[in-house]
């Protein structure tokens, strides 16, 4: 049996589906993110060659029908390294992201609600971190550390959290002083109960628009990284790699580059407009934030 | 008349004028350095952090290449030896002076010679045979010498083989003194390093008033700072870009062969590489020349693993093609019949080092060898990685047959990147550096590069046609290697 609260959820959630695809930047974001997530899945299945074959045979062929997107300066097909180059960084950047949210939805909400000394010094350590260059501070942890996916998730998910707390606790500020949480303290509620009850719920919009954006700028993050050659480690096919690796000739090999770089930006868009889409179907104006 | 002797004397004060411009160093000449030393980058010429961009301009060897290569005079204007070769004379050029202003003398060569021993330097190795510089008078040395050795001028071509001012060992990293046609004004190894012209430089005043030396770690971006005029000259490209040059007149390019080399270092000192049998599996599992033709456009001329350039007297021409199944019978002998992992190291520091890594990763792969590339940081390259790591890449400039086999795998050695110890190989050259007989010298030599081949640690699959560009306003540089171009005879428009 479906109870009334459930069937008030499935409804608000496909209005808010519809309200995202009646919008012409949510049905664009959308398409091309789930376009991305499908190509990604399944390229490993319909690429025409193997993404590491060298051939110093055809090394910078410019496109034809035999490679529609041409070779790069090892005589890898691009087309295939193209479509495989998405794939890690979807995967590092979309658990970052859930990192990044939970531990940031997490802390900003906890902060928001206790509030006094606890918030203050949680605060400034947000404010330090948030003063350190997340490249100089990324850098310093694959050199250390090394580029493993087990490495990345993480230090990717904290350090693009720092927002989210700044933005989650700003969101719990807006509702702390309402009365069903002064009714929840009263009742002797803990602040666990408090948070997961009845702060989650009112909050968790914010938090997942500002997820779905810090989902975008640490994709950015981590071609940057792998441009710089401290993401993902050759051979395997990244976006940010294959732009690195074909730089140093794109004045006259530019098909080396320009599909990675088409394909990178056209996921950064998607993403936008996507959470764009997700924040105003949701009736949140992101050109209005709390103040934090 | 009057008008006349007024027209006659503006004349010769004009033609005086010009020719004393025309003769002025003017203009600034812009390179780059990699900063791959990072924070031990200075300006004493013995040391592993030598910045060579600077201390080639500002100070001279006894002995310098011409532009075929042969040793010939800089200092030195001239030498004998005595019959077995175990001590040489040189006279040494009069009325040179040090940047300081101090006269250059045979104290100065032996200070220069003898510290590099003392100090332990890593061009320690070829001159090892030199005992004693005894001074003659002040402008002649005597060496003496412990074994007796043909190729003692070769040897001092070595471009650490700096003079330098006798008593300066406490300042010469950061001061740079030298007799070159260059002085030291700023030393700024992380920023911009300016040299100005020495006008009274022994082969005549610079060409350029100031040469600017300007640190860019990464490799395009020092590709991308001579696009935009920052700087005038790139003298480590890769072969690949050279379209990039080609009938642009911004630029002007050449392309000389050399005994450079890029290679993979694996130190003999750790497992699984202590097993020479392994080493010799992931060097035998190489395609050379498809590396070559991948890595460089096909700029580069296939070798065997020893340091020898082709133009070498001492070259052993050996033959290494792709043997899959020989890598497998090896490894599976020295007790890995299920292949090795290992991790190489390569940085933006080299533009084909991650290249050369992938290609191999792909080439020995079949033989069962699984290699794992993990870039590392330019910055520093030489200092944290290099000698440390148990599979690095390297890269080295040309040097003579003797130098190279000394400095790069004698036991003692500095530089000894793979930790290579062979008591026998050793006395090997050792034995060749006796010999005065020149066919049984050079088959010692080409003895010891079939050794190499056989056990060494050092992947060295080629050495590279170097591309050097300069931009169009830069007149007059030698189409040589580093070590002869002579620097003072540079323009710029």
């Amino acid at each position: 049996m479906v109870n009334q609260n459930q069937i008030s959820k499935l409804k608000r959630l496909s209005e808010i589906i519809i309200s995202i695809f009646s919008r012409p930047s949510g049905m664009i974001g959308f398409s091309i993110v789930i376009l991305h997530i499908i190509i990604a899945i399944i390229s490993p299945l319909i690429v025409p060659y193997d993404y590491k074959e060298i051939n110093s045979l055809i090394m910078l062929r410019p496109p034809s029908e035999e490679f529609i997107f041409g070779t790069d300066q090892l005589g890898r097909d691009v087309f295939t390294r193209t479509l495989m180059g998405g794939r890690v960084a979807l995967l590092v950047t979309f658990f970052g992201t859930l990192i990044a949210v939970a531990w940031g939805g997490f802390v900003g909400i906890f902060c928001g609600l206790v509030g006094g000394k606890i918030d203050d010094i949680v605060m400034r350590i947000i404010d330090a971190f948030l003063a350190i260059p997340w490249i100089l501070a990324m850098l310093l942890i694959v050199v250390i550390l090394g580029t493993s996916t087990e490495v990345l998730i993480p230090a990717l998910g904290f350090f693009y959290g720092k927002g989210i707390v700044r933005v989650a606790r700003a969101a719990t500020h807006d509702v702390i002083a309402r009365d069903f949480i002064m009714a929840a303290k009263a009742r002797g509620h803990s602040n666990f109960s408090i948070i997961w009850n009845e702060l989650l719920p009112n909050v968790r919009d914010a938090v997942m628009v500002e997820g779905a954006m810090r989902w975008s700028w640490m994709l950015l993050a981590f071609s940057s990284l792998s441009f710089l050659g401290f993401g993902v480690s050759p051979p395997t096919p990244d976006w940010g790699l294959m732009i690195s690796e074909g730089r140093g000739l794109m004045s006259f090999a530019y098909w080396s580059v320009i599909a990675p770089i088409v394909a990178l930006s056209s996921l950064i868009i998607g993403i936008n407009l996507s959470a764009d889409a997700f924040a105003k179907a949701l009736g949140i104006d992101r050109t209005q934030k709390a103040p934090v | 008349m009057r008008n006349f002797i007024k027209i006659i004397f503006i004349s010769v004060f004009s033609l005086i004028i010009s020719f004393s411009y025309s003769y002025a160093s003017s203009g600034v000449f812009k390179v780059s350095h990699d900063l791959g030393f990072g924070k031990d980058t200075n300006l004493d010429p013995i040391t592993k952090g030598r910045l060579f961009q600077v201390i080639e301009k500002t100070m001279n060897r006894l002995v310098r290449n011409d532009l075929n290569g042969v040793p010939s005079p800089s200092l030195a204007t001239s030498w004998s030896a005595n019959a077995d070769a175990s001590e040489w004379t040189f006279n040494l050029r009069k009325g040179v002076k040090f940047h300081d202003g101090s006269d250059f003398d045979a104290e100065d060569v032996k200070f220069s010679l003898m510290r590099v021993s003392a100090n332990k330097s890593p061009a320690a190795k070829g001159i090892s045979m030199i005992e004693s510089v005894e001074v003659v008078d002040s402008h002649t040395v005597k060496m003496k010498l412990s074994t007796s050795f043909a190729d003692l001028p070769l040897n001092l071509t070595d471009y650490r083989l700096r003079m330098l001012p006798s008593g300066s060992e406490d300042t010469i990293a950061k001061t740079g003194i030298g007799t070159g046609p260059f002085m030291v004004d700023k030393f700024d190894a992380e920023g911009t390093t300016i040299l100005k012209a020495n006008p009274d430089y022994w082969e005549g005043a610079p060409g350029v008033a100031e040469v600017h030396i300007i640190a860019i770690s990464d490799s395009q971006a020092r590709v991308q700072a001579l696009l935009s005029g920052q700087i005038d000259m790139l003298r480590v490209i890769d072969y690949k870009q050279k379209p990039i040059f080609e009938g642009n007149s911004k630029f002007k390019h050449h392309v000389i062969p050399t005994g450079n080399w890029r290679g993979m270092v694996m130190r003999t000192d750790l497992e699984p590489f202590k097993d020479a049998r392994v080493r010799k599996a992931v060097r035998m599992a190489v395609d050379r020349q498809a590396l070559a033709d991948l890595v460089t456009g096909g700029a580069a001329e296939v070798t065997c693993d020893h340091p020898v350039m082709k133009s070498d007297q001492y070259r052993a021409d050996l033959s290494c093609p792709q043997d899959i199944e020989g890598a497998k019978k090896l490894l599976a002998d020295a007790g890995y019949p299920d292949g090795i992992e290992f991790t190489v190291y390569p940085s933006s520091l080299e533009p084909t080092w991650t290249p050369i890594a992938e290609v191999v990763q792909q080439q020995v792969a079949a033989a069962g060898i699984k290699v794992n590339i993990q870039v590392v940081p330019s910055d520093g390259y030489w200092n944290d990685i290099w000698l440390k790591k148990p599979v690095a890449m390297t890269r080295w400039n040309q040097r003579p047959a003797d130098q190279a086999l000394n400095e790069i795998y004698h036991s003692s050695a500095k530089w000894n990147e793979s930790l290579y110890k062979n008591a026998a190989f050793d006395s090997l050259l050792g034995m060749a550096r006796k010999e005065l007989d020149f066919e049984k010298r050079k088959a010692m030599y080409q003895a010891a590069q079939n050794v190499l081949w056989e056990e060494s640690g050092t992947l060295i699959p080629y050495t590279v046609s170097k591309l050097i560009v300069t931009t169009a306003r830069v007149n007059n540089l030698d189409e040589v290697e580093n070590w002869s171009v002579r620097w003072h005879k540079i323009t710029v428009d």
